[in-house]
């Protein structure tokens, strides 16, 4: 295993290009429409052919077997190596991660990630991240499982249905500025607050939505840019797995709780391997797949402690504009979710932060930015940019 | 009561223990280390211990009595057609005295009164049955008040 030290000095890797799709429903389009579109979107972006990728990685969840290979053989055939990645919703940012791995090792210079999924749209994910006994008894529910930890988080620090609330109207507002997201319409408090009951005490707007989409990026060593300009460099890409005794879906363990948590743990290998801290960041793209994840997130990530996001919520400091902007696309509560594409987005949100591109919902000046994607299993992403 | 058609099994074999005399009640079996003490449930078929790698757990009886530590209530069917359940149903994660969370269905008279620390106790039985006549048997906690509201009730039909 490589020391800190020769982590740092491998070879440097940027973003060359990003492609998204627009998030929706689309009955008529399988994920191989949807991917293919988003590699040639960043194909473009990236002034790059389909033959100058030298190997592809490609995230989905349930799009079944060589579902990249089929997505892929839409615009070529040119005999690369191509390796499907399945780790849940952290499935897009761990393909990401391994285009990162092969440039910065120099196996290659220039390789694709691309994430996809094409929905069911038919009531909750029939997640098989559960073990067939406890699909039996119902526990397959994502909005339940979170739910419990809802339930948690307001018995120890006093938080309200409300804070929660909160998250996807900022979400939401912050959509309507992304072209790209599902959503495009504003919600009120009084709309999340009075929506159905999915799994007590979530509501249907605290849980994000499904969506059709595919995103993609380009990655390759900087002497192979088109375009120096636009690059953003990787700075750190982090994977960290579960760690023993920690609060997960099922309960942690009561004798042995960890010391460092899986997202703490992930977050400080970034840290250390980009050189940069909490205060450095400009804009920062956190997991929100129902709203409570976005402020416990916010604080595994240690930009605040335990139980203090919901009040700088309130105070606006997670605002475009504000001292730490939070899911300014809209976040997967606004953007939508396709399993095997949501973590690339959250990645290509920054670049396109830091490069200036964001349009309406454009952070000034962002030069450093975070994306955080977490999975079943349970897995955690933290890849830091900067420009 | 059993027809020759209806089938009954159990959620996870060999998750709890089936009482051989009058008046025995039913256990969970979990596992414990004897090297570091940490409990588990459900047991691990494998003997090892996730916490210290030690390899021969102990198989133990957990208590039948516990508090919740956390739940929720689910009000829309889950997917994939696995659960034949009443909708809406609650599960959630039971503290047991051994030091271990029991992820278990919960029941009660009244769901919307389901609150954090309450007490619980086991109950192994029918948890849904299918369209077809199966029966999905399974452990639970129920409230205690709930419990105790049934042992009244039965001992007054009496």
């Amino acid at each position: 295993m490589k020391s800190l030290g020769e982590l740092k000095a491998l070879r440097e890797v940027v973003v060359a290009g990003i492609g998204i799709t627009r998030w929706g429903v689309y009955p008529e389009q399988e994920w191989y429409d949807l991917g293919s579109e988003a590699v040639l979107l960043a194909l473009k972006d990236a002034g790059m052919e389909f033959r100058d990728i030298q190997a592809a990685f490609c995230g989905s969840c349930y799009q079944g077997v060589g579902s990249g290979h089929q997505a892929l053989a839409e615009i070529g055939k040119t005999g690369i190596p191509i390796v499907n990645v399945e780790n849940a919703c952290s499935s897009g940012s761990s393909a990401f991660r391994l285009a990162y791995q092969q440039i910065a090792t120099e196996l290659y210079d220039i390789v694709l990630a691309v994430g996809f999924e094409k929905q069911q749209h038919k009531g909750f994910i029939p997640s098989t991240a559960f073990r067939p006994w406890e699909r039996l008894l119902g526990y397959n529910v994502q909005p339940a499982n979170y739910a419990k930890g809802v339930v948690r988080y307001m018995e120890d620090y006093g938080a309200t249905i409300e804070d929660f609330s909160l998250v996807t109207v900022k979400n939401r507002r912050n959509a309507t500025m992304n072209p790209n997201a599902r959503f495009q319409q504003e919600v009120t408090l009084e709309e999340v607050m009075s929506s159905r009951m999915i799994a007590k005490p979530l509501r249907l707007l605290h849980c994000c939505p499904l969506a059709d989409g595919a995103a993609a990026a380009i990655l390759c060593s900087r002497d192979k840019l088109k375009n120096k300009d636009r690059a953003v460099t990787v700075a750190a890409s982090v994977l960290a797995s579960g760690v023993y005794g920690e609060h997960e879906t099922a309960g942690g363990s009561i004798k042995f709780p960890p010391a460092v948590g899986m997202v703490e743990l992930s977050v400080r290998q970034a840290w250390e391997l980009s050189g940069y801290g909490h205060e450095d960041m400009d804009v920062i793209q956190v997991y929100d797949a129902m709203s409570p994840g976005e402020l416990w997130d916010i604080e595994k990530l240690g930009f605040c402690r335990p139980g203090q996001a919901p009040r700088l919520l309130r105070e606006g400091v997670f605002d475009i504009g504000s001292r730490l902007p939070v899911n300014t696309d809209g976040g997967l509560m606004g953007r939508g979710h396709p399993m095997g594409a949501t973590a690339l987005a959250q990645i290509i949100e920054v670049v396109t932060q830091l490069r200036g591109e964001a349009g309406p919902r454009q952070v000034a000046g962002a030069r450093v930015g975070l994306a955080h994607s977490m999975g079943a299993g349970p897995n955690s992403v933290v890849t830091i940019l900067k420009r | 009561m059993v027809t020759a058609e209806k089938k009954q099994f159990p959620v996870l074999p060999g998750a709890w223990t089936t009482p051989s005399a009058p008046g025995e009640k039913p256990h969970l079996i979990g596992s414990r280390c004897p090297a570091c003490g940490e409990v588990f449930f459900p047991r691990k078929p494998k003997g090892r211990c996730t916490h210290c790698q030690h390899d021969g757990l102990e198989e133990i009886k957990l208590s039948r009595q516990g508090k919740i530590f956390t739940f929720t209530v689910v009000t829309q069917p889950p997917g994939g057609g696995y659960y034949h359940g009443p909708v809406p149903y609650a599960f959630g994660l039971v503290r047991l005295p051994e030091g271990v969370y029991v992820e278990s269905p919960l029941v009660a008279d009244d769901l919307d009164a389901l609150k954090v620390g309450m007490d619980v106790e086991l109950v192994i039985g029918k948890v849904w049955g299918d369209s077809e006549g199966n029966e999905l048997i399974g452990f639970k906690f129920r409230t205690v008040q709930s419990a105790r509201k049934k042992e009244a009730a039965g001992e007054i039909a009496r």
